[in-house]
């Protein structure tokens, strides 16, 4: 039953990847992270039990508590504040980027095969959607506009990569994985404040428009 | 207390100094005191390491071999240097009322903290702190290209921080990687992280998972190295950052980069054979080079100029270190020191300059700037000698032994196309800033300079071209015997 509660949660971090793309309400997109956030420590609870890790514990409460709460509430009273509340129409509509990111699952798949644990049962799908929704994040932040959304897809990757870490290593060393959470912490408030400022400058936050310097 | 923990600790104390609000003279000496004693202490790292003793802290987390003695002393000698020109800088700002106390005080307090990251990056053995010390440069240097709050900085300071962690986030998987590489061999507290027992349990390595690992690591580092295609922050946030944080992130962060590169070529080097990493470093150095080509000869602003002419520099550096000949990693660890002696004096003179006429634009500041500001422009003059690599300076001895080594090695093709673009390069920057130095500005157009004036920034602006002319013959012996132990890290892995 473990196994299968595991790959649940993965794929439902998958799922969520998939929803922010197709979404537009930008606090629908924030609330869709902190569940993934959510399930990302599930899969670590569960990891952490069935395999006797206790050290992954500090991961699962930081990322419960900063991920799965502090990051979404920070990020919703940027929005509230700036008061945009929509992505407008992005690069590439929603029925062809679901089907580009259709394609983005086929190969994070495909390369998660090559691992020496990648052949067979659960780890094999843990890197699988691990690579898949990192290839997702990276895809939704070269086609949207919007600053916040930008932010969103630099966070699922992140995401992604805790995941991939999981499936693939029995955790990174404690130290270091407190160093990740304290510099990601660092980068999304330096972010918020940057968001702020660019709204107070240009009255938008559609990074689109971020464009005077070329060449 | 170790020297090497105080090395590291000086400056963050520097940084926690400036914090507090102070008279302007007071911040002036902290700043530079402190980071004067930095630079001291980096030196006596390197001296006890060059005595045989192996400088390490907490459990060999941080390990100085020759490799982080070289970055070490190197990037202490650029905190100290712009920290310096800075003062003058800030000054001539305050003068004209650009400069809120704000601004003073976030001055005083990022260059140490900017520092000590870097100097992180340089000591530290293990890859896991190694990446928490580049997401610091990256995340001290933000406020930088933000620093002035116009609309382009702010534009230059989202992308340069979008791409950076966006960088950080592949080296952030490929560090994963990596460790999963060792399938458990290696254990699970921090020393399993470290790059020494990587380089024990190399042959033990999984091929494909280290494979996967080493190309996320060369395009993560590589973006804050500034290797194109990743290259594009560069010019943005060169151009709105101040002169003084613009050298520490062209000398210094490029410096630190490379580090990593290194650190992450060598592990390649010893799993999977010189080849792998190699020819992708060679890649990417040789479009890095060709990339500059083009907007070198189109560049309408001064320090977006000296960025691209960054973007070939860590070109040729990489195009070196791929090379993989013992000649041409001496060669590229070399061009490393040359060019953090003769970027500087770019960086200032050209500073002064946009400083003077109030705008880094070709329009704005040229043509004819020597009957203006002779000084600077003269010295400007004299660093795009230096950074094009004309002899008889110095970065021209290092390209030599780069392409002398490339010619006898396998890569001939390559190596051809590097020179030529090399030499493309030469007349195009010096066709730029000859452009903007000599000649007459039109009478019709008007002129907004202030005259320049000997002040503290011109004066260590001299200072740094004198360093520079004087590195050209004579080096001194212990950075050359510095230089010899980075090579052997790199050549023998030792």
């Amino acid at each position: 039953m473990t196994p299968n509660f595991v790959i649940l949660c993965a794929a439902g971090m998958l799922v969520t990847a998939y929803l922010m793309v197709g979404q537009k309400s930008l606090f629908t997109t924030i609330r869709l992270y902190g569940v993934q956030s959510l399930l990302l420590a599930t899969v670590a609870v569960v990891m952490a039990i069935s395999d006797n890790r206790p050290h992954l514990f500090v991961m699962v409460t930081m990322t419960t508590v900063l991920k799965g709460f502090v990051i979404p509430l920070f990020l919703m009273r940027v929005v509230d504040r700036v008061g945009i509340h929509r992505e407008i129409e992005p690069f590439l509509n929603v029925p062809a980027s679901l089907l580009a990111c259709l394609g983005l699952t086929v190969v994070g798949y495909r390369v998660s095969t090559g691992f020496p644990e990648g052949t067979i049962g659960v780890t094999h799908h843990v890197l699988g959607v691990g690579l898949s929704t990192m290839l997702i994040g990276l895809f939704l932040m070269v086609t949207r506009k919007k600053a916040i959304t930008q932010i969103l897809a630099l966070l699922t990757v992140e995401n992604a990569i805790f995941l991939i870490a999981l499936g693939i290593t029995s955790g990174m060393p404690l130290v270091v994985e407190l160093g990740i959470f304290f510099d990601v912490i660092l980068a999304v408030l330096v972010l918020g404040v940057l968001v702020r400022r660019i709204v107070d400058r240009f009255e938008s936050m559609d990074v689109s428009r971020l464009s005077k310097l070329k060449g | 207390m170790t020297l090497l923990i105080w090395t590291l600790l000086v400056p963050l104390l520097t940084a926690a100094l400036g914090a507090i609000r102070a008279p302007r003279k007071v911040e002036e000496l902290v700043i530079v005191g402190g980071l004067s004693v930095t630079f001291l202490l980096c030196l006596a790292t390197a001296g006890q390491f060059l005595s045989g003793v192996i400088p390490a802290a907490f459990n060999d987390t941080l390990r100085v071999d020759g490799l982080s003695a070289l970055v070490l002393v190197l990037c202490g000698f650029v905190g100290l240097l712009s920290s310096t020109y800075g003062v003058g800088y800030m000054r001539r700002n305050d003068a004209r009322g650009l400069v809120t106390p704000r601004m003073r005080q976030e001055f005083s307090v990022l260059t140490p903290a900017y520092v000590f990251a870097m100097l992180l990056v340089a000591v530290s053995n293990n890859l896991g702190i190694l990446w928490i010390a580049v997401e610091l440069t990256t995340l001290t240097s933000v406020f930088f290209v933000a620093f002035h709050n116009r609309d382009t900085s702010l534009e230059a300071a989202w992308k340069f921080l979008m791409l950076g962690s966006l960088g950080l986030g592949f080296a952030l998987l490929g560090t994963v990687l990596l460790f999963a590489s060792a399938q458990g061999a290696l254990g699970e507290d921090l020393s399993a992280l470290h790059w020494t027992r990587f380089m024990a349990e190399a042959s033990r390595l999984h091929p494909f998972t280290l494979r996967l690992g080493v190309v996320f690591l060369l395009i993560g580092y590589g973006t804050k190295a500034g290797l194109a295609p990743m290259h594009t922050w560069k010019p943005d946030a060169y151009r709105e950052a101040p002169s003084p944080a613009g050298v520490m992130m062209a000398v210094g962060m490029l410096n630190a980069a490379l580090y990593c590169l290194l650190r992450v070529h060598l592990i390649s080097k010893a799993a999977l054979g010189a080849e792998f990493s190699g020819t992708l470093l060679l890649a990417l150095g040789l479009l890095s080079v060709l990339v500059a080509v083009p907007f070198i000869l189109i560049q309408w602003n001064l320090k977006r100029l000296l960025a691209y002419s960054s973007i070939e520099h860590v070109g040729i550096m990489a195009v070196g270190i791929g090379l993989s000949a013992d000649a041409a990693v001496y060669g590229a660890l070399l061009h490393m020191t040359y060019h953090t002696f003769a970027k500087p004096v770019a960086f200032f003179s050209a500073g002064t300059l946009a400083q003077l006429h109030r705008s880094s634009n070709f329009a704005e500041i040229g043509p004819g700037t020597l009957a203006r500001a002779p000084i600077s422009s003269a010295l400007l003059l004299l660093a795009a000698l230096f950074v094009t690599g004309s002899p008889p300076f110095s970065l021209f001895f290092s390209e030599m032994m780069i392409l002398r080594a490339g010619f006898s090695g396998p890569y001939v093709m390559a190596t051809a196309a590097f020179l030529l673009a090399l030499v493309v390069l030469f007349c195009g920057f010096v066709y730029q800033i000859g452009g903007l130095v000599l000649g007459q500005r039109p009478a019709d157009r008007k002129t907004h300079a202030d005259p320049e004036s000997w002040d503290w920034g011109l004066v260590v602006t001299l200072i740094a071209a004198a360093l520079a002319v004087v590195s050209t013959f004579y080096l001194p012996g212990t950075l050359v015997s510095l230089i010899r132990a980075a090579a052997d890290v790199v050549s023998g892995g030792r």
